[in-house]
């Protein structure tokens, strides 16, 4: 299942400054990330795999390597750059979906739609997540499954290089997460988009095609799945 | 971006309490600065386009009595561009109820095309120079006219030259000298009632006061660029024989002095006043917009995770700021154009300017919106220029408590340990966010300034009243006489039953000189044991008349740098006889609030006249209700140039001050709308920035009555901050103003009464009580369940 190199870490570390502590949220990390794999990264929290997550979605700079998606080097990116590619060809699904509360749910994915030149349309989008007859309603009036599943739409309706998962399903019930997760394997199979799911869930890593354990800020195993699973055929 | 647009229009929805707060704000601002831009603007194009229109004098002479062929001298003056010769004189008007008033004859020779100081008809017609029947035809100015109901075809009767004569009123008339009519320096008012300026024709005057072919006073017209100095010299050589009374440049001709102070202030508040509410308004939104952000850091974090740049989302936060000031200028412009109406009206009634002088000024309403937006888009940038530094990963990642610090009173262990813990809560909260603190404080502060100032000039005045009325002057009646008299002649009047008291006086008109400095005043003999007149120092001690010397004035001393101790020159300047000179030491200054003055003793006035026993007015201490008959008495006597009766100079003050009770209501308002928005946005933020630890107090058990005292203290610590400063600021804001618009004519103490600072400040604590009433209201709002759902 592997496609051409799209994003390579070299060397990558971070390390944030606590008060007086110093923390290295990842140490030295290099790995290659293919075009429309499925990849799942595992790890308690703490082990740095967010923080890996937001350098490859160009949220944060590393402190040393670099980090190189298509040739360009993200790592030595100007703010302008790092914003136009997170425009271009990132899409984030957050752990608390952080959707914009005084925007309503049809709103919101146009917020994202806005950014770019080719949306796909915002309404398909939302039929789509199973949100059309919802659409109109604010993020206070939804439940958490259908607040994701906005956040989703948000994310995929850019037509996103890279969609970019943290802890998607940490905020949601068994059900709801099964729903969601299918989301996100159903657009894996239709090949439009790379996606990286960050969980400590160890069940989901079933559903991918790579999987990457971290621990103390570096990769400690990665292991390929050629036989990945529909999540409606994992329980955890 | 329509969807940013439309967050932009939700979160303006969801704080539309303190956007309308903000934008009426922005709105008196806009109201105050298009009034009285426009007013000032309207009065400022009048009064030149009045002043080139009607050849108005760059400068004026007064000689005793000149040949009236003397013009033609002036006229060939390299520089004198125009000059007009004519008669100027007051005289007594009898008006019905025998009663006395002044009319300043003024002669004009027909045609006056080309004459300097022109006059233009208001109502009426233009006097004629023979009109049939042997009347003779005057117009008068419009205020005499309205305060003693003249009409078109009405008559007047003055006394001159000891014959009473009938002249007919042909209409109204004002010009460029008459459009703030007033008697003298020394009057603070007009006087419509007994005061009048009378245009007639130049031969006529000549004829009814037996003065054909002469003239007394000249006035000229300069050319733009000319060494004004040099030709006033060149003019002065020639009427020098003449008997040279005085000579004053446009900017000390009395009306244009006042209008011109007025225009002045104008312009000063027009420019500072609204500058308070531009500055108070971006304040506020920087502190809004500040904490606005903050609280959205989240969403901001999003938008810049999917792509939205920095530009983006400064231009969000600095859109609402924007609204805010359309918002306030949508609002102000229409405001300010029905405030700048009336202003104008007001003023065109106050001064005799031709009524035309309404009208939009474009530029003005236009700059007005440019400068709302310009405090809009400068505090929606400084506040959302946060934007930049906040980083998608970071906003991500709920944000750290803020670190709880030991603040400045707690060093204070003393009063720390003995506030309870919702006083420390509150103290900790207000330290924590000294950017609210000091803009909260300033905010009040400056809004206490405006509530002192709104009764500052009533105070002021007041006060001069007072001390004129009860300290200076406590004559009941001044009689002045059209002659120096001698002083036996009245002495039958202390023998009346209704006077109780009669101190003579000697008025002369004098040039002070000293060391080659000149300055003109009035030297005022009075008996050295009288009691009707007082004199004061600078610090308020009386003064006794020497029974030689003189007395001077601090603002001649200074203007002459005169010490105690030494010589000055006095030169009279009488319009009768040769002008004489004497030699005076002076020993004390005196401090005069209202009016000028030299004092001296009625004999050593007298000997500067060489004169003995002479003259010029009496001063009346009456029995209660003796005032009538003998104004009465007086109204018989043709010698009378004028009788003032204090009661009636009071009333017309305690009147002039009622009509200023609009102003201190205005200026209240707008002091009280400016706090109660300040309270309100300090205090609502404070409850929303709070509103998650004032539910967990809630459910700790907590009653609404003490949560909302949390509120409450913080914002009273606050307030009262603002309070107690603004008192004293509001002072100085006022000495400020009185400095910079003082004049030579006029100056205001700096006094203000205890009672208006106790005013300001419980109007303060009204408008405090008000803001925190909109706030503490929701905290029976507070949602317990919704805290306890929240993540963070």
């Amino acid at each position: 299942m592997a496609g051409q190199e799209l994003i390579r870490l070299e060397k990558v570390s971070k390390t944030y400054l606590m008060g007086e502590v110093t923390v290295a949220a990842l140490q030295e990390t290099s790995v290659t990330i293919y075009q429309g794999e499925l990849l799942v990264i595992l790890g308690p929290s703490g082990s740095g795999k967010s923080t890996m997550l937001n350098l490859i979605g160009g949220m944060d700079k590393p402190t040393a390597g670099k980090i190189i998606y298509r040739d360009r080097d993200l790592s030595q990116a100007h703010d302008r750059e790092l914003t136009s590619y997170r425009r271009q060809d990132v899409g984030f699904v957050f752990q608390f979906y952080n959707l914009i509360p005084d925007l309503t749910a049809t709103e919101n994915v146009a917020l994202a739609a806005d950014l770019v030149e080719n949306p796909l349309p915002v309404a398909q989008v939302m039929e789509d997540v199973g949100l059309g007859d919802r659409k109109e309603h604010f993020p206070a009036q939804l439940s958490g499954g259908e607040q994701q599943r906005v956040a989703i739409a948000r994310a995929i309706v850019k037509r996103p290089e890279l969609l970019l998962c943290d802890e998607p399903t940490g905020a949601l019930d068994y059900q709801t997460g099964k729903i969601v997760l299918n989301f996100l394997y159903q657009i894996r199979r239709q090949g439009e988009s790379t996606v990286i799911i960050v969980t400590h869930n160890t069940a989901i890593a079933r559903m991918a095609d790579r999987v990457f354990r971290m621990r103390s800020g570096q990769i400690s195993e990665v292991v390929a799945n050629p036989n990945p699973l529909s999540p409606e055929r994992i329980d955890w | 971006m329509k969807t940013l647009n439309r967050k932009l229009l939700r979160t303006i929805q969801s704080t539309r309490g303190q956007f309308l707060a903000l934008a009426i704000i922005i709105m008196l601002g806009m109201l105050i600065y298009i009034g009285m831009s426009t007013a000032y603007k309207n009065l400022a194009v009048s009064q030149q386009t009045f002043y080139t229109e009607n050849n108005f004098a760059d400068y004026n002479f007064q000689v005793v009595k000149a040949p009236a062929a003397v013009i033609k001298s002036v006229e060939n003056i390299p520089g004198v561009i125009r000059a007009t010769s004519r008669i100027q004189q007051d005289v007594s008007i009898i008006k019905p109820g025998n009663e006395r008033a002044t009319g300043r004859l003024t002669g004009y020779s027909l045609p006056l095309d080309r004459e300097v100081n022109r006059l233009h008809i208001l109502t009426g017609r233009m006097f004629e120079q023979d009109s049939s029947g042997g009347k003779i035809d005057v117009l008068v100015d419009p205020q005499y006219a309205a305060a003693n109901n003249l009409q078109p075809g009405d008559s007047i009767s003055i006394v001159a030259a000891g014959k009473t004569i009938p002249l007919h009123v042909v209409g109204t008339a004002t010009s460029p000298e008459f459009i703030y009519a007033i008697r003298d320096a020394s009057s603070l008012m007009p006087e419509p009632d007994t005061f009048a300026i009378i245009m007639m024709e130049q031969h006529q005057v000549a004829q009814i006061l037996n003065s054909q072919g002469q003239i007394n006073q000249i006035v000229v017209q300069l050319a733009p660029g000319v060494d004004e100095e040099a030709v006033k010299k060149d003019i002065e050589k020639i009427l020098k024989p003449y008997g040279l009374l005085a000579s004053y440049p446009r900017k000390d001709q009395l009306s244009h002095a006042v209008l011109q102070v007025e225009l002045d202030q104008l312009q000063k508040i027009s420019h500072s006043l609204p500058l308070i509410f531009f500055l108070i308004a971006a304040a506020i939104q920087f502190i809004i917009l500040s904490r606005l952000i903050k609280s959205q850091r989240l969403q901001i974090g999003v938008m810049k995770a999917l792509g939205y740049d920095n530009f983006r989302i400064i231009a969000l936060y600095t859109g609402y700021a924007l609204c805010v000031s359309l918002a306030g200028a949508v609002l102000g412009i229409g405001m300010g154009l029905l405030t700048a109406a009336a202003m104008t009206n007001l003023y065109a009634q106050f001064f005799s300017l031709p009524q035309n002088i309404g009208g939009i000024n474009g530029q003005v309403v236009v700059l007005s919106v440019l400068i709302s937006l310009a405090f809009g888009l400068s505090s929606g940038y400084l506040a959302s220029r946060s934007v930049i530094n906040i980083n998608p990963a970071e906003a991500m990642r709920s944000e750290a408590p803020v670190t709880g610090r030991r603040i400045i009173i707690e060093n204070w262990h003393w009063l720390w340990q003995r506030l309870d813990s919702t006083w420390k809560m509150s103290l900790r909260s207000i330290f924590r966010n000294r950017t609210r603190f000091a803009i909260t404080v300033l905010g009040v502060m400056s809004a206490v300034v405006i509530l002192v100032l709104a009764s500052f000039f009533n105070d002021a005045i007041d006060y001069m009243m007072k001390q004129n009325f009860q300290e200076v002057n406590r004559y009941d009646y001044m009689v002045r006489f059209n002659h120096l008299i001698s002083q036996r002649e009245v002495l039958y009047w202390s023998q009346w039953d209704e006077v109780t008291k009669v101190e003579p006086m000697l008025e002369i008109p004098v040039e002070i000189i000293h060391k080659g400095n000149t300055e003109e005043d009035l030297l005022v003999g009075m008996n050295p044991a009288g009691d009707l007149k007082g004199i004061f120092n600078q610090k308020g001690q009386p003064l006794s008349i020497p029974e030689d010397g003189v007395l001077i004035s601090e603002r001649t001393a200074k203007k002459l740098g005169v010490q105690v101790g030494d010589q000055v020159i006095v030169k009279t300047k009488l319009t009768t006889g040769p002008a004489r000179t004497a030699r005076l030491k002076v020993l004390g200054k005196n401090d005069q609030l209202l009016g000028q003055g030299a004092f001296v003793s009625l004999k050593t006035a007298n000997q500067v006249l060489g004169e003995s026993q002479v003259i010029s007015a009496v001063m009346l201490k009456v029995e209660p209700g003796g005032g009538l008959v003998l104004e009465e008495r007086f109204n018989e006597m043709t010698g009378v140039r004028s009788v003032l009766s204090r009661q009636k100079e009071q009333q017309n003050f305690e009147e002039l001050l009622d009509s200023s009770m609009a102003f201190i209501w205005i200026m209240m308002l707008l002091g009280g709308v400016l706090g109660l928005v300040i309270v309100y946005n300090s205090s609502i933020m404070t409850f929303n920035e709070r509103s998650k630890e004032l539910a967990s107090l809630r459910i700790m058990g907590f009653s609404q009555r003490e949560v909302s005292g949390l509120l409450v203290k913080e914002t009273w610590f606050q307030a009262a901050t603002g309070i107690l400063l603004g008192l004293p600021a509001g002072r100085a804001v006022g000495a400020a103003y009185v400095a910079s618009v003082s004049t030579d004519f006029f100056s205001f103490p700096v006094i203000i009464y205890p009672r208006t600072y106790i005013i300001a400040s419980l109007s303060a604590v009204v408008f405090v009580l008000i803001g925190l009433w909109f706030v503490t209201r929701r905290v029976k709002e507070l949602d317990m369940l919704e805290v306890l759902k929240n993540r963070d």
